[in-house]
């Protein structure tokens, strides 16, 4: 229970992966790793695609990325609408994985374009809300 | 394997039908449907009724369809597949005729979006991603796609004015078609000072909502040439998934690897390539995604989709005419019914009853429907 804290308005509350948001409130961003195989996984998964073993461990990333495109939201969903307008972006994490997130207001989105190197940070929503944005 | 033929079609005027429910849409198509094949429902062993339920008052509405056609007790149920849905009941319809578990059956696609006040709209299409990963963020449908228009953009050089000639030559064949939501055409000026909605996407370079219903009968090679002397046969059948997350997604967001492998499996099954192709329909729920089509599909090269629509390749007498029907820019998306929609104008193509817009001597036509934010696409060939 519980993870409907994480994102700027929640959807899913109940799911095995729910200790990432322990590491959003200490400021750090986590992915999950298969104890067997090693591979990684974010957005974290609680089960190996490679293995089918679900026993994981949590390594937190560096967020560092490269953002591979972007959109500025102008009609949006109901709970999102006095945000607008409001970016969203798809980036590369450095170990090739990928994000997708909300863009910090504070990047000027005339400098938005593939390739910029941006760093996934955590992010504050209202309430206790915790996610993690491009800055 | 033998042939599987479509022997009827028909057709409900889309867009805002405050006049008729659900299952009255669908009886506007079936019955037209039978009208077209010159027959009754004695003959139809079975109905595919397709719609995103999501949307649908009713629940599990093949129930209630299939009571108000008059089709029990055969069976029926529900195909959903979001925007393909009635692309994938055409392909579970021909499975079933093909294993010989059924002779003849309808395929009925049908929705009805607005009576939903636009706030439930916009609920329902702020799920239409990843619930989990992504939806927390306020996505919507638009904004998928103009991440796709801003990677072609800064990959290819494509330009929203490029953009903007999708929606102006389909809203110019939509003034032809008396189905479509919109039969006035527009200009490309109108299309680029229209309101933004997900840059670079704006107002007229998206397909609206709708009500409609579309309906395609279908039989085995003896019951068809029996039944008509115009059967439209079923050539290729095409459908493949991508991760619903944009995140799982590999490459530069450029193209739809579900399109290409699909059209793949298509072509393959077919024997044919996109050369073969007279005629086709593709799925324009944005005008960034015809362009990204014309390229996932062989009709051109990776970046230079809008070539195309520059030499009007894809317009009547041009190379590979697209969308003479409006497409979904024009006649709206009732969901669950625009993959019938689009067959509906290929058969009525191949039958050379396609009136002002027909595209002489076709033969081949190819039918391309993405579902949702393109986890699923379909692509059906047929054959005159």
């Amino acid at each position: 229970m519980g993870f409907e804290k994480f994102g700027r308005f929640g959807y899913v509350s109940q799911t095995k992966i729910t200790p990432l948001l322990s590491y959003l409130e200490k400021r750090q961003i986590a992915a999950t790793k298969c104890k067997k195989c090693g591979r990684t996984y974010f957005p974290p998964r609680a089960d190996c695609l490679d293995c089918r073993h679900s026993t994981i461990e949590w390594v937190v990333l560096d967020g560092k990325s490269n953002l591979i495109s972007f959109t500025n939201v102008f009609f949006a969903p109901p709970a999102f609408q006095p945000e607008t307008p409001y970016l969203l972006g798809l980036a590369e994490l450095t170990n090739g994985l990928r994000v997708f997130a909300p863009i910090s207001p504070a990047v000027d989105k005339d400098q938005l374009r593939p390739g910029l190197e941006l760093s996934l940070k955590v992010a504050k929503g209202s309430g206790d809300n915790l996610y993690y944005w491009l800055e | 394997m033998g042939r599987i033929g479509i022997i009827g079609v028909g057709h409900t005027k889309f867009g805002k039908r405050s006049d008729a429910s659900l299952r009255e849409l669908a009886f506007e198509a079936y019955s037209s449907a039978l009208d077209d094949a010159d027959m009754d429902s004695s003959k139809i062993d079975g109905s595919v009724v397709c719609s995103a339920t999501h949307y649908d008052k009713q629940r599990s509405p093949a129930g209630v369809v299939a009571e108000y056609l008059g089709l029990n007790p055969q069976p029926t149920f529900n195909v959903e597949a979001a925007c393909a849905s009635s692309a994938v009941g055409l392909r579970t319809a021909w499975a079933l005729v093909s294993s010989k578990l059924h002779d003849v059956m309808a395929v009925v696609g049908v929705q009805k979006m607005t009576e939903l006040s636009s706030e439930e709209i916009q609920e329902l299409m702020g799920r239409a991603g990843d619930v989990m990963w992504e939806s927390p963020f306020g996505t919507t449908m638009p904004a998928y796609y103009a991440m796709y228009a801003t990677a072609h953009m800064a990959k290819y050089g494509t330009t929203e004015e490029q953009m903007a000639l999708v929606t102006v030559k389909n809203r110019k064949y939509g003034s032809k078609n008396p189905n479509a939501m919109f039969q006035k055409p527009v200009s490309a000026e109108e299309v680029l000072k229209s309101r933004p909605v997900s840059a670079p996407l704006k107002l007229f370079d998206c397909c609206a909502n709708a009500d409609g219903a579309a309906c395609l009968i279908i039989a085995n090679a003896e019951k068809a040439k029996k039944l008509t002397d115009r059967p439209v046969w079923v050539a290729g059948l095409g459908l493949a998934s991508s991760p619903m997350s944009l995140a799982g997604r590999k490459g530069p967001l450029t193209s739809f690897d579900v399109t290409k492998n699909a059209a793949k499996a298509a072509y393959q099954m077919a024997g044919m390539g996109p050369n073969d192709v007279d005629v086709a329909e593709v799925h324009d729920s944005f005008s960034i995604t015809e362009i990204l089509n014309y390229e996932d599909l062989g009709f051109a090269k990776p970046g230079s989709g809008t070539r195309l629509l520059e030499k009007r390749e894809t317009e009547l007498g041009g190379k590979i005419p697209v969308n003479t029907d409006g497409g979904l820019i024009s006649k709206g998306h009732p969901v669950g019914a625009t993959g019938a929609s689009q067959l509906f104008a290929l058969t009525k193509q191949l039958r050379s009853e396609a009136g002002s817009t027909q595209v002489d001597g076709a033969k081949i036509g190819l039918a391309q429907n993405i579902g949702g934010i393109g986890m699923y696409s379909a692509v059906t060939i047929l054959k005159a």
